[in-house]
Formats: C-alpha cells, structure tokens, sequence
C-alpha cells in the first residue's frame, strides 16, 4: 500500500490529506483524474463507490470527492478534486468505473456539474425542472417557492410571505 | 339446562325491550346495510403514508372489516387512498391511475402533506395541495393520522355515497 501511495505522488503529484487504518484521503488536480483512476483500476481499486459533491461559496469552487474501495487492499480512498463554480466542467470517469454513470447523473441535476463524456444526464427526480440547479448554496429556494406555487393575493397564504 | 334458561330469560327480556334499544337495533342494522357494499382501494403512498397506515390494514384494525380491500390494479378499484407528499414527478403517475379507475371514484388524501405541503410547506419539488391537481372527495389531517380517524373517515365516506 505504501508503495502505491508513494507512486501516486511521484507520478501525478497528488497531495496527501490524512492517513488513517482504512482510509486515505488525496487531493488531486481535476485534469489527472482519468489518468489516476486508470492507474488505480489496474491497481486494486476495482469498486467505485460513491461520488460526492460540496460547493464552497467562499472560494467559488466546487469540491468533488471520489470514493474508491479496494477488496484485496481492504482499503477506502477518497480523491478530492475541485473545479471551477463559473465553468463547473470535468471529463466523465463513467468509461473506467460504469457505476459512476448515475452517481454523475445525480451530481449534474443537484448540482449543474457538467461531465464530459458521460453517456446519459437526463433529468432523474427533478422532472420539468427550470430553476438553477437546487443543491448550489446560492439557489434561494423558498425564493423560488413562493414564485412558483404560491399567490400573494391568497388570504391563507399570506403567512409564507414574512 | 341452566344454559337454556338463561338463553330464554334473555329472549323475553329481549321480546319486552324498550323502544330505546329497538332503535339501537335498527340503526345497527342501517349500518350493516352500508357496508354490504365494499370499498376496493388502491393504494398510491408516496412517503411516509404508508408505513403510517399499515396498521389498518392489519389485523390490529382490520379495514376489511368495513369492507375495505386493497386492490392491485386501479381498473378495479373504486377509491383511491393517496398518503403523504406528492412530487412533481409522481403527481404525473397519480393522474394516471386516476384516469384509469372506473367511473364512479372517489379520491381521499390522507395527512397534512396533501392539504397544504405540510412540513414540506417550502420545498421545491413537492406540490403544495392535492385538490389543485385531482379532485378529492375527502382530507384526513394528521400527522400522520390515527387509525380511527381514518375509519371516521370512511365512515363520512359511505355516508356521502348513500346520500
């Protein structure tokens, strides 16, 4: 495992976060993605776990985190990576781990990333959906509410109004 | 022997009762009338309805007692149950079914989510009110509601067709 780690540094200079019995935390740069993942695949981590996204307001970036999972190394590795809030663009990694076709799908409607490559990003829950995308901390939901489904007019609603 | 006696001596007190409970007598049998005819349900629980209303179903208070089954398929069914928040994309399949039931149908909402969004009051994707969107016969409020107010339910239910 040390091994590993220490060729992933020298070979994509990714930065290490916090090591931990089972997990290792990496930060890498958003264009060395589909390389490392190629390199992690025929290194053990066959199984994509899950994708999670977070948008930090502050720093007008919005963090990716892939989870990968190994069996024989019994080991969980979460690369950070980030990208831009104005042109949140990355290359889909759906052609190395299939499973992360949906898991992208979710994170373009929650929260308007565009993956490159990815087969399919049709709406999933959100259907007939016009606003921006809901999960951005910028999005005023109960703005768009009481656009879309309340009257300021109506008596019983007017207490949505204060 | 003691047995039959007794059985006799509530027959007489039976054959000399009081106006008071002929009447008990005939409204228990009105009763019995309206519930000759049963209500087929079909069910469209979107949330937490129907882990709600599970008791009802069960044996615990049976809804089959007042003639209430749980169908299958909405082409057979004659009241459709809906419980709990709609989204905007299963409102679509809850039209559906409703165009699909048999003529004469009724629509009853269960909970607070259908009358007014509920604790959902401020989400993006759930619709607000149910009757904005299919024509309901009949509201159960309650978070979620008891058993027994569902039953009063429809109890007011087979009132209203009998009427």
């Amino acid at each position: 495992m040390e091994g590993l780690i220490s060729k992933i540094k020298s070979k994509f200079g990714a930065e290490i976060l916090k090591k931990e019995k089972n997990q290792i935390w990496m930060k890498i740069n958003n264009k060395d993605l589909i390389n490392i993942c190629n390199f992690l695949k025929e290194n053990g981590f066959d199984f994509f776990s899950c994708l999670s996204a977070i948008d930090i307001l502050e720093n007008n970036i919005i963090e990716l985190v892939y989870h990968l999972w190994s069996q024989e190394k019994k080991t969980i590795l979460n690369i950070k990576t980030e990208i831009s809030r104005e042109k949140p663009e990355i290359n889909s990694i759906s052609k190395i781990y299939t499973a992360s076709q949906i898991h992208e799908r979710e994170i373009h409607e929650l929260f308007g990333v565009n993956f490159l490559g990815n087969s399919d990003l049709s709406e999933l829950f959100l259907e007939d959906w016009s606003g921006p995308a809901p999960f951005l901390k910028d999005f005023d939901w109960r703005e768009y509410v009481r656009e879309k489904f309340y009257n300021k007019e109506n008596e019983n609603e007017k207490g949505y109004y204060n | 022997m003691e047995n039959i006696l007794l059985q006799t001596k509530n027959l007489l007190k039976l054959k000399d009762s009081s106006s008071k409970t002929l009447e008990k007598t005939n409204n228990h049998r009105k009763k019995l009338k309206k519930l000759v005819k049963s209500i087929w349900v079909f069910n469209w629980f979107n949330s937490c309805g129907f882990t709600e209303v599970l008791p009802v179903v069960g044996s615990r208070w049976d809804m089959e007692r007042f003639g209430l089954i749980p169908v299958s398929s909405p082409r057979q069914a004659d009241c459709l149950i809906i419980a709990g928040y709609q989204t905007i994309k299963s409102i679509k399949v809850a039209k559906l079914i409703y165009e699909q039931m048999p003529a004469p149908k009724v629509v009853v909402s269960l909970g607070s989510c259908p009358v007014s969004g509920g604790m959902y009051w401020d989400s993006y994707n759930t619709i607000k009110k149910l009757s904005d969107y299919l024509p309901v016969d009949l509201n159960i409020p309650g978070c979620p509601p008891r058993p027994e107010a569902i039953f009063d339910g429809i109890h007011r239910l087979i009132q209203k067709v009998n009427s």
